[in-house]
């Protein structure tokens, strides 16, 4: 495997991370985040200063998936306030003032970010066997919540807050606590961003990205794990499966975005589940035709 | 002296982001859409102002056909766009539109260049003094139209049967629908009437600098978004409220406390300050 | 279990022919290029891939590098650091580029940098202003101003040169104005300049009604501001109808034929600290100006100098280095002493430029000279 294929694999892997983070929040527990890629910030500018600063590998990490975390909290306790369409523009400004502050503040590198930021110490093939076996253990995570009472809960909150508040569900709870995992994760991923980049700017961190990871939840289907992992794996490619027509790639992927919105607002697991479904049911009928 | 220029350019950017954030609230109002797309129509409509104006040396005649070509664009969205997911959850025409938007940029950027146009006969920027207050005619017409359009269209609303038709539908469409109001005519009318709106905008904006970019809607696009939550989702005249306001807390904002925070960032501390006391936006409802 | 697995396979079946390989014949010579040619630096983008494609075209007429053509490898990273690090992987990994060039902004530049230094590939910025860049390794090399640098020279040229002492400042919220604002602080005490006030705004803005409103009261003997074209010509033109007549001094964001289109009348007279001078009798520069109008079908501009002086620097380090061994490479590059349409390149130990700052002003809608700085030590970039 080549450099570029690493830095590739390594790249879908932090995305995936990220896009299950948001996977979390919007899909399990249907609150729309436009500004998970704070949260990413967060995790990314937390684990940066911290490894200037000497600290080792893991702790820096834990650091920033813990201050991702808590911002997360913190959004999620000001999310119980708002509902829908008021949380989505909560969120993109909370994405926005994320970023006014850090470009601001020297300490926080300022415009010119932060640079220098030492190297992880596994090398680029063992650092991306370790940010592919993190994405595994967020799939594993996600799917063990989805299918938890806790996931149960979740679906309950997203379809219709209000019966569920009736059925006691304590709805609060439980959108803080998809807040709090949601953006931990995307902490991690911030982390695991910073030690592959090793260089950091606010840029990086913008409404663009939010939007970008919240197309491939959506673009995936939203709540669906699997289909959340292959829209990430497709969407991040893709940039580099058009580079001979580059100059089109960006139209090619709004066009994207809009047509499976329109014509499969399921995602890309809706669309499986609904070719799978009719080839059974085609099974089916011929099984009984003979 | 300063703090009256400093309001007064507040209510310049204010009217500006009226005139586009009306469109986006009639829209949610309507549907309960949040309709990004409607910054690449913002952009559409300064381009084809632009191209227009320099090919007929007619800025009259190139705000109207703008606005009229870029109504019939906001209807086709509609059409094409949103009608066919009207029913789906919320998130999914929010992607839509952001692909959509994404798209337009692009094609702007691949038909007209990344470069920008400008006008070959800039109007509109003579000086008019009102006092001691120096302003360009630009921005006096920009206030004069925002007051002009948003004032007909308080009044289309109030006294006529179309309007009564729209605000019956926005009301209860169903019900609506049970007396005969033709639904869908009221919702190709609104895009068409927003749509219009922000083509008229686009081409003010695009007056008072001299440039259309293909990302020319990249701020509206997320502003207007911020505007009309603050304004309570499908208020219009919350929305205008609420677009006079940010325009005057950024344009005090960004001389005292942009060292701190940049421009957007002060727009959307703004936003969430107000949300954490009413959670409904300045003006719930309609 | 069905789903999943047809999933699975969409992404795998996708993910193949993106990780095909290219061919590369025995003869040519890859130089690899990023540049934001999509998203909101797309205007650099096209001037950066212009200049870059007419220096390769004019090295290959002459007759290549001993014999080899030149390719150019030309990857769009959006001006995004996350994008150009895969595509600095490529250009070394997939391309086996010999050297690499950034047509890009500071962000991606450093990014790509950090790669290249990694993989012993030697890399040269064209126009990215971020000091960090080069402290990526001595396999990376810039052939711009620093930000800090150009500020130093913008406060000689206000303070020394047009003799103005009470200076308001307008800066670009992002890198390179920050830079071009703390260099021009730096040093504006030693030219006499007192700095009233300063005010920033974002690259998104074209309205500047507050800071105009502002500025009118402070009242200044000059502005010194810092922006892009589409910053830059809005803010101008919005001054000047409010009555502001004292002088503006920009750098190279204004450089460009669009920023006198946009501002109109109210460039005429702007400042500019920059490193083309359009009435250069320099035959490279002067060959350089007229071969790119005639190629691009649009005036040049100082991105697309700056990309091809990068280009040319390589080509020329290509040659005399006899091979693409990347060492050899690297001490050609550092050996570097060459006349381009940008000014002579040389380089100190950092791999940072030492050349004078051309001063150009806007007359009868052009881009004319209007002073040199030739001062070394005011000019001295850092050298670790």
């Amino acid at each position: 495997m080549g450099i570029y294929e690493i830095s590739l694999a390594t790249v879908v892997g932090i995305n995936i991370i990220l896009a299950l983070g948001l996977n979390m929040i919007s899909g399990f527990c249907g609150q729309i985040s436009l500004g998970h890629a704070a949260f990413y910030g967060v995790g990314a500018y937390t684990c940066a200063l911290l490894a200037k600063n000497g600290t080792p590998f893991a702790a820096a990490i834990g650091a920033g998936m813990l201050a991702a975390g808590i911002v997360g909290l913190v959004v999620g306790l000001a999310s119980l306030r708002v509902r829908h369409d008021f949380l989505a523009i909560t969120t993109m400004g909370v994405g926005f003032l994320f970023l006014g502050i850090v470009r601001q503040q020297e300490i926080l590198g300022g415009e010119l970010g932060i640079s220098g930021i030492p190297s992880s110490g596994f090398g680029k093939i063992g650092y991306l066997v370790m940010v592919l076996a993190l994405a595994a253990l967020t799939t594993v995570f996600s799917l063990w919540i989805k299918r938890s009472w806790m996931g149960f809960a979740f679906d309950a909150v997203a379809d219709d807050e209000d019966t569920a508040r009736v059925v006691t569900v304590d709805v609060s709870a439980y959108k803080l606590a998809a807040f709090a995992m949601g953006t931990a994760m995307a902490g991690v991923a911030g982390g695991l961003y910073t030690y592959f980049a090793r260089f950091l700017m606010p840029d990086d961190f913008g409404f663009i990205t939010s939007i970008t990871v919240l197309s491939m939840v959506a673009v995936g289907g939203i709540g669906s794990v699997f289909g959340v992992i292959v829209a990430t794996v497709i969407l991040t490619l893709m940039p580099e499966f058009f580079r001979f027509i580059s100059d089109y790639k960006l139209l090619v992927y709004g066009a994207l975005l809009f047509a499976v919105m329109r014509f499969a607002p399921e995602g890309l697991a809706g669309l499986a589940g609904r070719v799978f479904a009719r080839t059974k049911r085609k099974a089916r009928l011929e099984d009984e035709a003979t | 002296m300063l703090h009256l220029e400093l309001l007064i350019q507040g209510l310049i950017y204010g009217s500006m982001y009226a005139v586009i954030a009306v469109g986006l609230t009639l829209v949610y109002g309507l549907l309960r859409i949040l309709h990004v797309a409607h910054a690449g129509l913002f952009a559409l409509g300064a381009y084809l102002g632009l191209l227009i104006t320099n090919a007929t040396g007619s800025l009259v005649l190139g705000m109207l056909s703008s606005a009229a070509l870029v109504g019939v664009g906001g209807m086709l969205i509609y059409r094409l766009c949103y009608q066919p997911i009207l029913n789906r959850p919320p998130h999914v025409a929010l992607i839509a539109s952001i692909g959509l938007f994404i798209a337009m940029e692009e094609i702007f950027r691949l038909i007209f260049g990344p470069y920008g146009l400008t006008y070959q006969n800039p109007p509109l920027q003579s000086q008019i003094a009102l006092g001691e207050i120096h302003l360009r005619a630009a921005e006096l017409g920009m206030v004069i139209a925002a007051v002009v359009l948003l004032g007909i269209l308080s009044y289309l609303s109030q006294s006529t049967r179309i309007g009564i038709a729209w605000r019956a539908t926005v009301d209860d469409s169903d019900m609506a629908k049970s007396f005969g109001i033709d639904t869908i005519k009221v919702r190709y009318l609104n895009f068409f009437i927003g749509s219009g709106l922000a083509a008229v905008a686009g081409i003010f904006i695009s007056l008072l600098s001299n440039l259309v970019e293909p990302t020319m809607g990249g701020v509206p696009a997320y502003k207007a978004l911020a505007i009309i939550v603050l304004g309570g989702l499908g208020n219009v005249k919350g929305t205008l409220i609420a677009s006079l306001l940010l325009g005057v807390v950024e344009a005090f904002g960004t001389i005292y406390i942009g060292s701190i925070l940049d421009r957007d960032a002060i727009a959307f501390a703004f936003l969430i300050v107000v949300l954490m006391i009413r959670p409904q936006g300045l003006f719930a409802g309609r | 279990m069905i789903k999943k697995l047809a999933l699975i396979v969409l992404a795998v079946g996708f993910s193949i022919p993106v990780l095909s390989g290219s061919s590369h014949a025995a003869d040519i010579i890859k130089i690899g290029f990023n540049a934001p040619l999509t998203g909101f630096a797309a205007s650099d983008g096209k001037s950066a891939s212009e200049g870059a494609k007419l220096a390769v075209e004019q090295v290959n007429a002459a007759g290549g590098i001993n014999g080899k053509l030149l390719e150019l490898v030309i990857y769009d990273d959006q001006a995004k650091p996350a994008q150009a690090i895969p595509i600095a992987n490529k250009l070394i990994g997939q391309d086996k580029v010999v050297i690499g060039v950034s047509g890009s902004y500071s962000g991606p530049t450093r990014s790509a940098a950090g790669v290249f230094q990694e993989a012993g590939v030697p890399y040269i910025s064209a126009y990215a202003i971020h000091p960090d860049i080069t402290r990526a390794g001595n396999y990376v090399f810039r052939t711009s101003f620093l930000g800090d640098v150009q500020g130093r020279g913008g406060a000689k040229l206000v303070g020394d040169i047009l003799e103005k002492k009470n200076v308001v400042i307008i800066t670009l919220q992002n890198d390179f104005g920050k830079s071009l604002a703390a260099g021009f602080k730096s040093k504006a005490a030693d030219f006499g300049i007192k700095i009233i006030n300063e005010y920033e705004y974002s690259i998104k803005d074209r309205q500047f009604g507050s800071i105009v409103a502002k500025v009118k009261a402070d009242n200044p003997d000059a502005i010194y501001a810092s922006g892009y074209y589409f910053t830059a010509g809005p803010l101008v033109s919005q001054l000047r109808a409010a009555g502001v007549t004292v002088p503006i001094i920009g750098q190279e964001g204004y450089d460009s034929q669009k920023f006198i289109e946009i501002a109109g009348p109210a460039s005429e007279g702007i400042i500019i600290t920059t490193s083309l001078d359009r009435d250069s009798d320099v035959p490279e520069t002067r060959n350089f100006i007229d071969a790119f109008e005639k190629r691009a079908g649009f005036k040049v501009d100082m991105v697309a100098a700056s990309a091809h002086t990068a280009i040319m620097v390589a080509a020329d380090a290509l040659k005399r280095a006899g091979s693409t061994d990347p060492e050899a490479l690297r001490k050609a590059i550092a050996a570097t002493n060459l006349k381009a349409s940008t000014g002579t390149i040389s380089f100190n130990a950092l791999g940072e430029v030492m050349k004078s700052v051309q001063n150009q002003v806007v007359k009868d809608g052009n881009w004319h000279r209007h002073s040199v700085i030739d001062d070394p030590a005011l000019l001295a970039p850092p050298d670790k």
